[in-house]
């Protein structure tokens, strides 16, 4: 068995019972700001006709991906990847710039106004790392939500993984989340993931600013090749200056 | 002086939120509310703790409802940060639901009262003064005194909800001499333990979900109205493969993890109960020669049903005969692994006695109440006491006065415990059988949880003297003349809590906020006003704890580290046959006592009254985010609130061309309300449903003042003669759009 | 390979003279720029991940970080030093020495005819072929260029640079500020290091110009230096010696200053 942990989440629909206990636990143990959230509880509503009728209910985060659009949107790498798979962002490093809001499928990140930074479920890493389960999870009055290493095949995540087929939330973007859900999602969301486009600034630096300045700087420096060449050729004479 | 009229800071609760927001962040409590901060209170609003509190775990226990928790509190600088289940509590298996974990948001609530207030001017109108401790606990008890000596104490009315220090505050009132104690309790169970107390002798079976293979909920809307371990245990019950069956009119959450919904017409429950114990009797589907061991009442059971045909029940509930027939044979198949739950809030009907008679006989065909170890209900529970100790108290004084609840002299049946609230509130605007003069209040908002607001305030304009123990300043407090701040449950000690083979202690986390104090200190120290020290001899509220655990000699310190501790002395052994305390010492089917009082002796159809054609049933019930009319204002539960909204269902709705975010005109006989629509399939076309616990009208309250409207404005007061419940769905309303 | 001419003993006579080219403000400010530049393009390039934004290998981000202890004191370093960089610019510009720097941008960074025909003659010059360079005055046609590319730089360095130090205070609905001052900032540096490379070649190591390496240091050239390459500031500058002369010759003091270093520095 590997040492690395490879962190995810697994899902259960059938459990989760929309009583949001994790958007509290999440709110609390981060002090999210007021009308934003790190974590949801999705559902298309009531669907049917009376007296026929379903709901589901699909928690929903950060889907934590192998393959993090976010990840490479950002500039710094103040969003990164822990070696345990949890992606985070480093407030101290994030400039608030939005690049990696706008890079993610799934919608999972927002704004932090007043400290200017990114923000979205970290996977509650402080709980993590002092052996906690993430907030969310230790509280889930149905036992809807699952935390654990996928490496390890004894883990609760693992055996749930093997004891049900999973599906993932992909459509025509696969970045390879880690959030697994025991049963199948109903489509029509917003936030399941949907490809994005570069904003204009981010276009413009990659289309216009680097090959630019990559000319500018190459040109000089094949000028002043030239010119030393020139200057080893021709040697200088000491009464020049 | 405060005016909570003038006051700048009634904001709305958008930007209230903001604030709340800060709050979080760091901001002191106190100095966001309407009070300006004393020296005494330290510049963050938090003083401190020395030692182990600080920058520590604490153990406690939860009270954002009574299901009590056990929680750690996570302390950093002497503020609560993060609030999370104890796992080694039955009831919390290491998580809090959305209430539980928004706790602290109640203790950092900047409405919070946070020093004596004296009422300023008229009643109701929102003044108050700040008053020491000294000065409004003298006014009380000379107030309550005076009462007394003028007109007997009885006419001091006394009421509060369930807790854990009730136990001093029945001292307070028992001590002082009134027979008038006012619960939550009418409003809520009383259908339910008094049906169960007949028939097996205990207020509420206890259930087994792991040995539950079909549950049947009959308005039990455990995914909402939730008890963490209980429903945890269900879904945990579901996902193992048990079939769930959900009689409820609405689509509730627990209806959308159902295998099978049925929306039932209003106040019928009783008859489908009863056709199922038709089919399961006369087609000899229970194991009868086991149950007549344990039963009365089983041999003349087919006769006295012999009328309630699923066809029958067909014609009264809506559900087709086939529907009715197959789940009484379904639930019979499961034999004891199948379980009809008791309910809780059964304050339905005046007929939900009988249905509640109904369940528990259809429980105890099927033997589920008679296999201790294999059944999936439990009669014989551990008794609470458990041996411990308890300060020592004279006698109480004998009461001569008839209670203003009419029980039991006019409600013979109703347990003396659970009393009839809303009964004592026509009794002060009657004046009959003789006027109240006092009012008691502790941790209760009877102006919203009372059917008929405008008739509870009228009865609150009646008396000389009105006092509530409170932590906020909600609507019974608005109406008082003096409000005495409790410290939040996360501030104070309790007596102690037993459960399931543990002693549990709430102890303070932080140090009170202003000057709020435990219920332990405010009744002693008015105990010892009103001359009745005596029933207070306890130096302060570790003592009293101290003295609960000496017969037991458990230590405190370790309580006190550990939150709880194992009750010592030999496990109980769960008696191998099954024990019922009634009566015969058997499951009463047929109950002797209610045949003597004058009521059927066996579970026996009640038609409820109907609505008119224009006429809709109007439901409430329970949203997982908060616990009645008490939690509204948690500024964090304000943010994972959906809008309290009216149901109505679609096809009335296309009728009366009324659109979701409509505002619409709903009148019952009592009152009317404006309230916006939500438009859903989830519900029966002859019924609307109003979210619950909306409408304050406190200005202190700035969450929740004004948000939605309250069910209290349109609720008519009728009470079932058996039990003494309120009858909550029996008031019939129309609705109409308001031209925009 | 000069096109004027002068006898050797000229050439000798003129290198032993030394003029005094750069004021002590220019010099200090010069190599604090140098230093700051060496130490915010190093950080800046470290502080850039993503590949497609990222000219120098993932080593050298690796190494930074290490170094500092991580992206954000990084950051935290070429923010502050970034703003110190800024500060002591503008300050030295504006206030510091102002006396020497707002005349010296008014007279010497603006282009004349003369320039026009250098920097044709110069790129003749560069690629080999015959050319003749008009008497320049003491900042060449190259240099005043590459001073308007670093002026405009500067400017767009410092804004964007401030718009991201100082991101949090922004609010949400002028985000696009700062995502467009990652690539302004970006661009600006690409421009100005492009020429920085002609600058450092320059002064560096090309011999013609080695003087104006030294000059850096010393604030003092050889009159044959200025004289090839400087020839009517080297005109302005003797008649502002010679004016002196004739002034002390006269028997008057020349004003408040007998120094004739103070007075050049002052006039020229």
């Amino acid at each position: 068995m590997s040492n690395v942990k490879r962190y995810g989440f697994v899902i259960d629909p059938a459990r989760c019972i929309d009583c949001r206990a994790c958007l509290v636990a999440c709110r609390a143990q981060w002090q999210v700001p007021t009308g934003k959230t790190r974590i949801w509880v999705h559902t298309n509503g009531v669907q049917g006709e009376y007296p026929t009728l379903s709901q589901q209910f699909v928690p929903f985060q950060c889907q934590h991906c192998t393959d993090a659009p976010c990840i490479t949107a950002c500039p710094t790498g103040a969003t990164y990847r822990r070696e345990d798979g949890l992606v985070m962002i480093d407030e101290e490093a994030c400039i608030g710039c939005g690049l990696c809001i706008n890079a993610c499928p799934y919608e999972a990140r927002f704004l932090n106004e007043e400290k200017g930074v990114a923000e979205k479920c970290n996977g509650c890493y402080t709980r993590v790392d002092r052996g906690e389960l993430p907030a969310c999870v230790a509280t889930c009055v149905g036992g809807a939500r699952l935390f654990g290493d996928l490496n390890d095949p004894e883990s609760e995540v693992s055996k749930a993984i093997q004891s049900k087929p999973v599906t993932r939330l992909i459509n025509d973007v696969d970045t390879q989340p880690n959030v697994f859900y025991l049963q199948p999602v109903e489509a029509n969301n917003p936030s399941w993931p949907h490809a994005k486009e570069p904003t204009p600034a981010e276009t413009f630096w990659q289309k216009v600013a680097v090959p630019g300045t990559k000319l500018a700087i190459g040109a000089a420096v094949l000028g002043q090749a030239i010119a030393f060449a020139k200057q080893l050729w021709g040697g200088e004479s000491e009464f020049e200056e | 002086m405060i005016d909570y009229n003038k006051s700048p800071n009634l904001v709305t609760r958008r930007n209230f939120l903001k604030m709340a927001g800060l709050a979080a962040a760091g901001v002191a409590a106190g100095q966001m509310g309407l009070f300006k901060v004393s020296p005494a209170v330290a510049a963050d609003g938090v003083d401190h703790l020395p030692g182990p509190l600080s920058d520590a775990v604490v153990p406690s226990l939860c009270e954002m409802c009574v299901w009590r928790c056990g929680l750690l509190a996570k302390v950093t600088d002497g503020r609560i940060v993060k609030l999370d289940g104890n796992p080694a509590s039955s009831h919390s298996l290491g998580k809090l639901c959305a209430r539980g974990q928004s706790g602290f948001m109640t203790t950092y609530d900047p409405d919070r009262v946070l020093f004596p207030l004296i009422r300023v001017g008229e009643r109701g109108g929102g003044r108050f003064r700040r008053a020491t401790w000294e000065e409004a606990l003298d006014v009380t008890a000379e107030k309550m005194l005076a009462i007394k000596d003028q007109y007997g104490p009885e006419a001091m009315v006394f009421s509060s909800t369930h807790n854990l220090s009730q136990v001093q505050f029945e001292n307070l009132l028992n001590g002082f001499g009134s027979p008038n104690y006012g619960t939550q309790r009418s409003l809520c169970f009383n259908a339910m333990v008094t049906a169960f107390l007949l028939t097996y002798g205990v207020e509420e079976p206890a259930r087994n979900y792991a040995n539950a293979d079909y549950i049947l909920l009959t308005g039990r809307n455990l995914m909402e109205a939730i008890s963490t371990s209980e429903t945890f245990h269900l879904t945990e019950a579901i996902s193992r493969g048990a079939k769930l069956v959900v009689l409820d009119p609405r689509f509730t959450k627990t209806a959308a993890k159902a295998h099978e919904w049925i929306p039932i017409r209003p106040g019928t429950d009783l008859a489908f109960h009863l056709a199922l114990i038709h089919v399961i009797v006369t087609e000899q589907l229970g194991d009868c020669d086991f149950v007549k061991q344990y039963t009365v009442g089983c041999e003349e059971l087919p006769q006295a049903i012999a009328e309630y045909t699923p066809a029958w029940a067909a014609a009264i509930t809506g559900v087709p005969a086939e529907t009715i027939d197959r789940i009484a044979r379904e639930f019979a198949s499961h034999g004891h692994k199948s379980m009809a739950h008791p309910g809780w809030r059964t304050s339905n009907f005046i007929n939900s006695f009988q249905t509640e008679r109904a369940i528990a006989t259809l429980n105890a065909i099927v033997g589920n109440i008679l296999k201790p170890d294999e059944g999936c209900l439990i009669a014989n529970g551990a008794s609470e006491a458990a041996g411990l100790g308890k300060p020592p108290q004279p006698p109480y004084p004998r009461i001569g006065a008839l209670r203003l609840d009419g029980v039991p002299w006019q409600y013979p049946l109703v347990p003396l415990k659970l009393g009839i609230f809303q009964n004592i509130r026509d009794a002060i605007l009657t004046g009959q059988p003789y006027q109240a003069h006092g009012w008691f209040i502790a941790r209760q908002n009877p102006i919203l949880s009372i059917p008929d607001r405008p008739k509870t305030i009228e009865a609150f304009h009646k008396m000389d003297f009105i006092v509530d123990v409170d932590i906020l300043m909600n609507d019974t407090a608005w109406y008082a003349d003096v409000v005495l701040p409790e410290a939040s449950y996360l501030e104070r000690y309790d007596p102690l809590h037993v459960l399931d083979g543990k002693i549990w202690l709430r102890q303070p986390t932080i140090q009170p906020l202003g000057e709020a104090k435990s219920a332990l200190w405010i009744y002693k120290q008015l105990g010892e006003r009103l001359g009745l020290g005596d029933y207070f001899q306890y130096a302060d509220e570790e003592d009293y704890i101290r003295q609960q655990l000496a017969p037991l000699g458990v230590s405190f310190e370790e309580l006190k580290q550990n939150g709880y501790v194992e009750l010592p002395g030999p496990a109980k052994e769960r008696p191998a046959e099954p024990v019922f305390n009634t009566p015969s010492g058997k499951v009463e089917i047929y109950s002797a006592a209610l045949a003597n009082a004058g009521f059927p002796g066996f579970p026996t159809w009640d038609a409820p009254p109907e609505p008119a054609a224009n006429e809709f049933y109007l439901l409430t019930g329970k949203v997982a985010q908060h616990t009645q009319m008490a939690t509204q204002n948690n500024p964090y539960l304000a943010q994972v609130t959906d809008d309290p909204r009216l149901w109505l269902n679609a096809s009335v709705a296309a009728e009366k061309s009324i659109h979701t975010g409509d505002t619409v005109l709903v009148t019952s006989p009592i009152g009317s309300a404006e309230v916006e629509a939500l438009v859903t399939q989830a519900i029966r076309p002859d019924c609307l449903y109003l979210t619950p616990g909306f409408g304050h009208r406190s200005k202190g309250l700035r969450t929740a003042y004004n948000w939605g409207v309250s069910d209290s404005d349109l609720h008519v007061t009728y009470t079932d003669p058996v039990s003494g419940g309120q009858a909550l769905s029996q008031t019939f309303v129309t609705v109409e759009k308001i031209p925009a | 390979m000069s096109t004027i001419h002068l006898s050797l003993a000229e050439r000798k006579r003129l290198k032993d003279k030394t003029l005094t080219k750069h004021h002590v403000a220019n010099i200090l400010t010069h190599w604090f720029n140098a230093i700051s530049w060496g130490f915010l393009l190093a950080t800046g390039l470290a502080i850039l991940a993503r590949r497609v934004y990222q000219p120098v290998p993932a080593a050298w981000s690796d190494l930074l970080r290490n170094l500092f202890g991580g992206l954000a004191p990084l950051i935290k370093w070429h923010e502050t030093w970034g703003m110190l960089w800024a500060f002591v610019l503008i300050f030295n510009v504006s206030l510091g020495f102002r006396k020497y720097f707002l005349p010296f941008g008014a007279r010497r960074m603006m282009l004349n005819k003369d320039d026009l025909v250098w920097l044709q003659q110069y790129g003749r010059k560069l690629v080999g072929l015959k050319y003749k360079l008009p008497d320049q005055d003491d900042y060449n046609a190259g240099q005043k260029m590459f001073s308007y590319v670093v002026v405009g730089g500067v400017i767009a360095i410092i804004l964007s640079g401030l718009i991201m130090t100082f991101s949090h205070l922004i609010p949400l609905s002028l985000r696009w500020l700062i995502q467009w001052a990652m690539p302004v900032h970006f661009t600006a540096v690409g421009l100005v290091v492009a020429g920085l490379v002609i600058h450092i070649y320059m002064g560096a190591i090309f011999p013609e110009e080695r003087q104006a390496f030294f000059s850096m240091f010393s604030g003092k050239v050889n009159a044959l230096y200025a004289y090839l390459h400087h020839r009517k500031w080297y005109d302005r500058y003797l008649a502002a010696e010679r004016n002196w002369e004739a002034e002390q010759a006269a028997g008057e003091t020349a004003g408040p200053t007998d120094d004739l270093d103070a007075l050049l520095e002052r006039e020229v």
